[in-house]
């Protein structure tokens, strides 16, 4: 599979302020989730993906073509920006067909993809009030109608989820999803993880301008070789599994958990644990009801990966 | 929506008319341009005042063309087109970058030259109607007695001409100091009120390096003879021909490097 966004050695200078340093990576068809705390520079990357920003070093290219003044792959490309601006005095259906008429459809187009667009969001009832007059849900939807309206093969959206309420987010979430199975690719952006662990485990981890890591969820947690992988067991004898685990050299420590029948075992070699973990079970006998790793929730990997 | 359907590929002069058309809707709407359409009839405002005023002492205003070329025009050219050229030339950037909005125009398939030019001309069609209805009006108040008078009118199309030269070449200059800075509204105040106002009287070439010496180049002959009139204001006129030909090229050098740095520029916007 061939990328549809590749990026070499990226770098970005505010003057002397660091925004990007020396990224190069490659973003497929799907859902990418970038990570970081604000200011780690995503709505840089973001920027810079989407022709705004012009690289201090290294390119950016969207199917092998360079992307800043390239007019011709701006209408393939969706964004939803992090800020909450529009113009002054137009309603939600003003903007948004103004929006749509700059890439060139027609009257008729324009209209039925507002429309479209307006009921993804569940913004039609509300259309032709005036934009300063919604909600920041409302704002924050209509920011997102304005990144999809016409229909693009890649969507960037920067904190689409702020300011929606939980039902909202699960929409969104959802309509993210659903264009990920269309073949598209999406870049999202977020700092509260849990949102975006319910869009996708393809992550970029990002933190003060620098890419920490990339990959499957799972991956990146393997790149931490020193860091301790954490895995809760609930079985019906704890202390029994706990005493054999504490003669595993690569467990580091053994503790029970908050909750009853629970012991949690630090280990510095995820896949030795779990490959030794089925045989310690058979050998003792020991009934599992519940085997869970705490550290796959992207929290734990990102507070890790930031040194928290 | 048909999924995966591309945008239609678009031409410039086709992008340019699709930022004109989305400009002048939103600007019609916004707030600032109901302060600037009363603005623009101030004029009106002072020659009612003025017919008021002679009406009251008992007698027509018999000076109206000298009221009008001397006060109004002045007014108009030397303040108030000045002032509002000032707020729409250096929006058509400005406004973008400090409401954070420039996003939407720089993602989409348009051009950036488009998005200036297509600007520009909305704010242009915006100005050159509010001011020259401002001054046809107070002409026409001005000259209440001889309305039906043609002969007047010629010089009443030769204002026009000279605010809607004055109001392109302003405008693609305060367009382009507005890509350039974000204190471009504090550079042209000065600009407008400093050099301009300034300039434009020195004597021999100097005079020549604003943009107000080619603008009263062609108007009637405003030098000064006689008496003491080799210490006050002298305009040294130039051939009303080559005074167009530079505002023009004026405009054109301006738009042109408005454009460029549009283009290339890297706009920062605030929580970047």
């Amino acid at each position: 599979m061939s990328a549809v966004i590749e990026t070499h050695k990226l770098s970005k200078w505010y003057g002397n302020v660091l925004g990007l340093s020396d990224v190069s990576l490659q973003v497929n068809p799907g859902i990418t989730g970038l990570l970081g705390p604000n200011g780690a520079g995503k709505s840089t990357f973001m920027k810079l993906v989407t022709g705004q920003l012009k690289p201090s070093i290294g390119r950016v290219l969207i199917d092998g073509q360079k992307v800043r003044n390239n007019n011709g792959l701006f209408g393939r490309v969706g964004f939803c920006p992090e800020y909450d601006a529009f113009y002054e005095g137009v309603t939600g259906w003003q903007f948004l067909t103004a929006m749509l008429r700059l890439y060139g459809f027609d009257t008729a187009e324009t209209n039925a993809r507002a429309e479209a667009a307006l009921d993804l969001v569940e913004l039609r009832a509300d259309k032709d009030r005036p934009v300063r007059a919604y909600s920041r849900g409302m704002r924050q939807r209509l920011k997102i109608a304005q990144a999809v309206a016409h229909d693009p093969e890649i969507i960037i959206l920067d904190e689409p989820l702020n300011g929606l309420d939980p039902l909202g987010k699960r929409k969104i979430i959802r309509l993210i999803r659903d264009y990920r199975s269309e073949g598209r690719t999406i870049i999202v952006s977020s700092h509260v993880l849990p949102e975006i662990e319910a869009m996708t485990r393809e992550i970029i981890l990002i933190h003060q301008g620098k890419i920490l890591a990339t990959g499957d969820i799972h991956s990146v947690r393997d790149l931490i070789d020193t860091h301790p992988h954490v895995v809760s067991v609930t079985c019906d004898r704890p202390r029994d599994l706990a005493a054999r685990f504490l003669g595993e050299d690569y467990v580091l420590s053994v503790n029970f958990g908050s909750a009853p029948q629970t012991v949690v075992v630090e280990t510095s070699n995820r896949d030795r644990f779990f490959g030794r973990l089925p045989g310690l079970l058979v050998e003792t006998g020991i009934a599992v009801e519940e085997i869970t790793s705490p550290d796959d929730n992207l929290q734990a990997v990102f507070d890790y990966l930031v040194g928290k | 929506m048909n999924p995966m359907s591309p945008a239609p590929r678009q031409s410039f002069f086709q992008a340019w008319g699709r930022v004109f058309s989305v400009f002048f809707a939103f600007g019609r709407r916004s707030r600032r341009f109901k302060i600037y359409v009363a603005l623009s009839q101030m004029p009106v405002v002072i020659a009612v005042f003025a017919q008021v005023n002679q009406a009251f002492q008992g007698q027509g205003f018999n000076s109206a063309l000298l009221f009008f070329s001397k006060g109004i025009m002045s007014f108009d050219l030397q303040f108030l087109v000045l002032l509002l050229v000032l707020f729409y030339g250096t929006s058509i950037c400005l406004e973008e970058v400090e409401g954070r909005t420039l996003m939407y125009l720089t993602t989409r398939p348009v051009p950036k030259a488009a998005v200036i030019l297509g600007k520009y001309a909305a704010y242009i069609l915006f100005l050159v109607i509010m001011i020259n209805v401002g001054i046809i009006l107070s002409f026409l108040v001005l000259n209440l007695r001889t309305v039906g008078n043609l002969s007047v009118y010629p010089v009443l199309f030769q204002y026009v001409g000279v605010l809607t030269l004055a109001i392109l070449a302003y405008t693609a200059f305060f367009t382009l100091l507005g890509t350039l800075s974000k204190r471009a509204l504090v550079l042209g105040l000065m600009f407008s009120f400093g050099w301009e106002a300034v300039v434009q009287y020195f004597p021999g070439a100097t005079q020549r390096f604003t943009i107000a010496h080619y603008l009263k180049s062609l108007l009637p002959s405003q030098t000064t003879t006689g008496g003491l009139s080799f210490l006050t204001y002298r305009l040294e006129p130039t051939a009303p021909l080559l005074s167009v030909a530079v505002l023009l090229l004026l405009t054109v050098v301006f738009l042109t490097a408005a454009c460029l740095v549009f283009s290339y520029k890297d706009f920062i916007l605030s929580t970047d």
